[in-house]
């Protein structure tokens, strides 16, 4: 088989795992070598489905032992079955690398004889990339579920990210559609590494030379739409793994219904995209916003509004502490407005040091007014074009039926009596979902 | 209307500053002499770059307005917009009179003017660390085109050093034909005779170029395409220069 044939194969099969990000190390260059890794990450493509190239990403073989039944790679599938050798991904990578392609390697696998052997392999490649190349750009590997400690240990000296996909959110969907696949043998892995990296920190304060573990820290993945769990578990499941595992990012992947005719996966015929962008949503809401997800979703209204995004949805149903004056209000209370993200908070932080902010000032200093101006004064004075009362607020902030029609060029339906609502929502909330400005 | 025309370098343009202060003649706008074309309502006046105006310009700024002050004047300054010097010079005006808290001022519309352009130009550097190019031309040189909106091409010769210390390269801005040369972990920046065309326009492809189209199509899944997305991300002005980009149909 030549290496188009086999890149076409492992490239097309590892497109499911969506995590593309290449930030969070600093990786420097050695003397001699080629590549280092810059802390923001850098984008350098994006495909026709909107999401960004950024590494090489590819399995090293699809040939599984597993049967997970929501899985393209599993082992009833009929399908072409290719494998790499370390030194064909090697001068891949090295190759798109000095054309400025990518800025390094995702490795992930199938679980080719056991999870051990799949590990073995997995560090081979990286190794002969990091000692023999010279590459000192950025990798991200993934762990295995159910290897061994120390193949885990020694992988992770040569990796900058590492991940172990949970793909299923409770123990019940894990069994019912990856019965092979243990819940310890996926946690396991997730503990290690983290205490791992917090070890190696510890001892780079004493010892200089100590080699680098991970340093763009972990994340992980979970698959939305195929299993029945309701909004409220999948954001409680991803707080309770940031706190509890410290990761990096948490990536949510929506259903793409590439198995049909099996009666445990739901029969749908477009992923559930507006479900993973509200969870996105929550997510920055989680991370960069001072929210619990407790303060998101309550077991009375365990799923995400379709009519408004979380932060929205959450200040209407707290209208009781607004209006806030913008001129006085914390930090932390001006990044709870519908329509201040994090950038128009830190200037209207700056700006108010010196002179007072009218409405117009904030229109041009980034603020989304026709979110905000609902839930904010200036100078006392109450910058709404309504009356402030919830039906009121409401009303003006519901999307219109032509703007939720408006998804993009390739969705449109015929809407029948028989269909369930199909997912649709604003062009305007594409641009939060990157930037995380809501 | 007096507007001062300077030769498009940084020194130029501080020079422009110094006589603005000492001149009597104030000048309304300062132009490049690369974006001045002639205009009916402006006198011309030529500045000559001298070197101990720069200096004291330079120093000043850092002393009164401050470094942060420094930095933006200069992404102000590679900006590709006309008027964009004379924004910078209004804005050290402004900084003269106000002193270090400048940038607090956002509700200035000078100020937040500048801002925002600084952050266009900063937008479209780490853009292009992602979308430049290179092809292997006679297995020993690498040669990158680009045609980027702004003047960022010395901003990106530090990455790329740093990233490919051992191989020969070159960058090259069509536009402002200029161009990055690297060699043996020293690069310098000059100016092309020429047109504006790219050096090389061979078509031939490497299997590498192939491996990537096909890794680009493979990489995507049909399921949820969304054009806009992509152009919102990548706008379609860099297309030119990016292989992959063939085989994506086009927006409608």
């Amino acid at each position: 088989m030549d290496i188009i044939e086999k890149l076409k194969i492992l490239s097309d099969a590892a497109k499911y795992d969506v995590s593309c990000s290449s930030s969070g190390s600093n990786r420097k260059n050695t003397n001699n070598g080629i590549g280092n890794a810059s802390a923001s990450g850098i984008c350098h493509s994006f495909t026709p489905d909107g999401r960004c190239i950024s590494l090489l990403k590819v399995l090293l073989t699809n040939y599984c032992v597993y049967d997970c039944s929501y899985c393209i790679n599993r082992i009833s599938n009929d399908i072409p079955r290719a494998v790499f050798t370390p030194e064909e991904l090697a001068e891949l990578t090295i190759n798109f690398y000095k054309r400025n392609y990518i800025e390094g390697l995702f490795l992930s696998s199938a679980v080719i004889n056991n999870p051990n052997h799949t590990m073995e392999l997995l560090t081979k490649c990286v190794k002969l990339l990091r000692k023999v190349y010279k590459f000192n750009g950025y990798i991200h590997l993934k762990a295995i579920p159910g290897a061994d400690e120390y193949l885990i240990k020694e992988a992770g000296l040569y990796a900058d990210r590492m991940s172990v996909n949970i793909e299923l959110p409770s123990s019940n969907s894990l069994k019912l559609l990856a019965p092979q696949k243990k819940k310890e043998n996926i946690l396991k892995p997730m503990g290690l590494i983290k205490n791992s990296i917090i070890e190696t920190k510890d001892s780079l304060k004493f010892i200089k030379s100590t080699p680098q573990f991970v340093p763009g820290g972990q994340s992980t993945q979970l698959i939305v739409g195929a299993t029945p769990e309701n909004d409220l578990k999948i954001i409680k499941l991803t707080e309770g793994l940031y706190k509890k595992y410290s990761l990096k990012r948490v990536y949510f992947s929506a259903y793409v219904p590439v198995v049909q005719n099996n009666p445990k996966l739901p029969l749908i015929s477009h992923p559930p995209l507006l479900r993973e962008h509200r969870l996105y949503q929550a997510d920055w809401l989680l991370r960069f916003y001072g929210f619990k997800a407790s303060e998101l979703l309550k077991e009375d209204n365990p799923n995400f509004d379709t009519n408004y995004d979380p932060k929205t949805s959450w200040a209407l149903n707290n209208i009781h502490i607004f209006p806030i004056e913008v001129n006085k209000a914390s930090y932390e209370m001006l990044l709870r407005v519908p329509g201040i993200g994090v950038r128009s908070a830190l200037r209207i932080v700056a700006a108010r040091k010196v002179a007072f902010l009218t409405y117009d000032n904030l229109k041009k200093l980034g603020v989304v007014m026709k979110r905000a101006q609902y839930f904010i004064t200036c100078k006392g004075k109450y910058s709404g074009d309504t009356t402030f009362d919830l039906t009121n607020i409401k009303q003006r902030l519901t999307p219109s039926i032509r703007e939720l029609m408006k998804i993009n060029e390739s969705q449109y339906e015929q809407l029948s009596f028989f269909s369930g609502l199909p997912d649709l929502y604003k062009p305007n909330d594409i641009l939060s979902k990157i930037n995380g400005e809501l | 209307m007096i507007a001062f025309i300077h030769d498009g370098s940084f020194e130029g343009f501080l020079t422009s500053i110094y006589e603005a202060y000492y001149n009597p003649k104030k000048p309304e706008e300062i132009f490049s002499e690369f974006s001045y074309e002639g205009e009916l309502f402006y006198e011309p006046i030529n500045i000559v770059t001298k070197e101990e105006k720069h200096e004291k310009v330079y120093k000043a700024i850092k002393e009164k307005i401050g470094t942060q002050a420094m930095y933006n004047i200069y992404y102000c300054f590679l900006c590709g917009d006309k008027y964009s010097h004379s924004l910078a010079y209004k804005y050290v005006k402004l900084g003269f009179k106000i002193g270090k808290d400048i940038d607090l001022h956002l509700h200035n519309p000078v100020v937040l003017s500048v801002i925002n352009c600084v952050q266009k130009v900063q937008r479209e550097k780490h853009r292009m660390l992602g979308f430049v190019r290179f092809k292997d031309v006679t297995r020993d040189l690498l040669y990158a085109s680009i045609e980027p909106d702004h003047n960022i091409l010395s901003l990106l010769a530090n990455h790329f050093s740093q990233r490919l210390p051992k191989e020969r390269w070159i960058i090259h801005d069509l536009k402002r034909n200029i161009a990055i040369i690297h060699k043996d972990g020293e690069w310098v920046l000059c100016n092309l005779c020429g047109g504006q065309e790219p050096i090389n326009n061979s078509k031939d492809e490497d299997i590498y170029e192939k491996l990537w189209k096909q890794y680009f199509v493979s990489t995507t899944i049909k399921e949820r395409t969304n054009s806009r997305l992509q152009k919102h991300h990548m706008p379609k002005r860099y297309w030119k220069h990016l292989l992959e980009t063939e085989s994506t149909p086009p927006f409608k």
